[in-house]
């Protein structure tokens, strides 16, 4: 049974959608269509646009809660909307479950390439760049209302001048990071 | 006609394409520089420079999830 | 010279070529676990599991396109390629398109217009956000969506880059005050067709968006040398 499996995963290999499909990428193109599409599903579906970042301040605060700290005098949380959030628990919250499915369908799609590696860190640079570079992320999306995805595309897709004025902001800071990461973390 | 071996294993975005970048101007021309690399963006970006500089390029899996990007140095 | 490159690539196989696993198995079974994930979720709150099922969605599109929004803004000035640039401009214009027509759906018939929420108040936090944000996602290799792919892919950097993300985001959320108070409440909401009207609204940001690559593809050929 087991050597049937095998060679059916085996054959699937030189199959031409598996290939086509599966294998191979996407283009940059195909990919900016797909995203776009599932972006206004999402906004006809959910009434609202695709965000990320959000739920990542929500994690925080969960996790700061179960070491005793508390979040309710902080602006950001007191709003009622905020509180209900805090108080649903991770299984009410569907942003964190976007969140975790962007994970689930990266691997997923990994694994169907048969491209899955654990890449361990290499260097101490790459912590010092990661824990500064995470930490950074983090705070930016939060003053500015969102990060790449809601701040960024789902902000100019939504008209709103906003996300222009992010775009200025993450340009300039890409100009930046670039020179810091050739000059620091190569 | 010497074959240059560029580890870029374990390397973050866009590390490797840089390297490579800044390797195969130290090469002659006809010399092959293979760059190894792990990074799914590197798999696309580096083949994708090299091809519009007009290089010869061969990727080749060599392993689940590592690659080789073969590319011979033509002008 | 050809015939060397390939007698060089066939050696070099013989003598690396470790017996590769075929992951593929794991792949279905991957896919699987999201459908019966999305099940269980459905029966607490079929809203969360359509959440899951489009984040996997958009986590799978962005694997297998390699699209990084951090790329296509480092990479014009770090390589000189504008593909992914270009690619998220496309992605931009489609999108912009499809809002809009719900948006404006909505408003002709009288209804409250979704997503607004996403129009939000324009200060110097925003700039100074987006700033700190764009250095972080370069430094780090790779912006929210990206970091969340990585470590989907493996990545053990990304996956500290995204535990860092949260002790960030939860450090701006206590500052979040301070800012909306000197610089945020301050700020106007800018939402352009109040500005130009719906038609005139998207048509400029569709020209904006066609300037932008028209200059990408431009600037990419005429860099044609790496550095």
């Amino acid at each position: 049974m087991e050597k049937k499996k095998e060679k059916f995963f085996d054959k699937m290999k030189s199959n031409e959608y598996y290939v086509r499909w599966l294998k191979n990428p996407f283009t940059y193109v195909t990919a900016a269509v797909l995203l776009s599409l599932f972006q206004i599903v999402t906004l006809a579906v959910t009434k609202n646009p695709w965000g990320v970042s959000g739920p990542f301040a929500i994690w925080g605060a969960w996790v700061f809660e179960a070491v005793g700290g508390s979040v309710d005098k902080w602006y950001y949380f007191a709003s009622p909307g905020a509180q209900a959030t805090l108080e649903g628990g991770l299984l009410n919250h569907p942003d964190s479950w976007r969140n975790f499915g962007i994970i689930a369908g990266a691997l997923a799609a990994t694994l169907l390439a048969s491209g899955f590696k654990l890449k361990k860190i290499k260097s101490y640079k790459q912590v010092l760049a990661a824990v500064i570079g995470g930490t950074m992320m983090g705070y930016g999306a939060r003053i500015a209302f969102g990060c790449n995805i809601g701040a960024f595309y789902s902000g100019i897709a939504s008209l709103s001048l906003s996300g222009w004025v992010f775009a200025i902001g993450i340009f300039a800071g890409a100009v930046v990071g670039s020179k810091l990461l050739v000059k620091f973390f190569m | 006609m010497k074959e240059v071996m560029l580890d870029c294993f374990g390397e973050a975005c866009p590390i490797p394409l840089v390297k490579a970048q800044n390797k195969i101007a130290e090469l002659a021309i006809g010399d092959v520089l293979i760059v190894q690399i792990d990074h799914s963006c590197a798999m696309k970006n580096v083949p994708e420079w090299a091809r519009k500089e007009g290089y010869n390029v061969e990727v080749e899996e060599v392993d689940d999830g590592e690659w080789e990007v073969l590319i011979e140095k033509t002008k | 010279m050809a015939e060397q490159t390939n007698a060089a690539s066939s050696r070099r196989a013989s003598a690396n070529r470790k017996p590769k696993k075929n992951q593929i198995p794991f792949g279905f079974l991957t896919v699987a676990l999201i459908g019966v994930i999305a099940v269980l979720l459905n029966l607490k709150s079929s809203n969360v599991a359509f959440f899951w099922l489009t984040g996997s969605a958009f986590g799978f599109i962005l694997q297998k396109g390699r699209f990084c929004f951090t790329a296509s803004l480092r990479d014009p000035l770090l390589t000189g390629s504008t593909s992914v640039t270009r690619a998220v401009v496309v992605a931009f214009a489609i999108t912009t398109i499809g809002f809009t027509a719900i948006k404006y759906g909505y408003s002709a018939a009288g209804l409250p217009i979704p997503g607004m929420s996403y129009v939000v108040p324009i200060s110097l936090a925003t700039l100074i956000g987006a700033f700190v944000f764009g250095i972080g996602m370069v430094i780090a290799g790779g912006c929210a969506s990206g970091t969340l792919m990585r470590v989907g892919e493996g990545f053990v950097m990304n996956l500290l880059a995204f535990v860092f993300f949260i002790v960030g985001s939860l450090w701006g959320a206590h500052d979040f005050g301070w800012w909306k108070q000197v610089f945020i409440s301050k700020g106007p909401s800018i939402f352009l067709p109040d500005v130009f009207g719906w038609m005139g609204a998207v048509l400029l940001q569709l020209v904006v968006l066609l300037a932008i690559y028209i200059f990408a593809e431009q600037y990419e050929k005429k860099r044609g040398t790496s550095h």
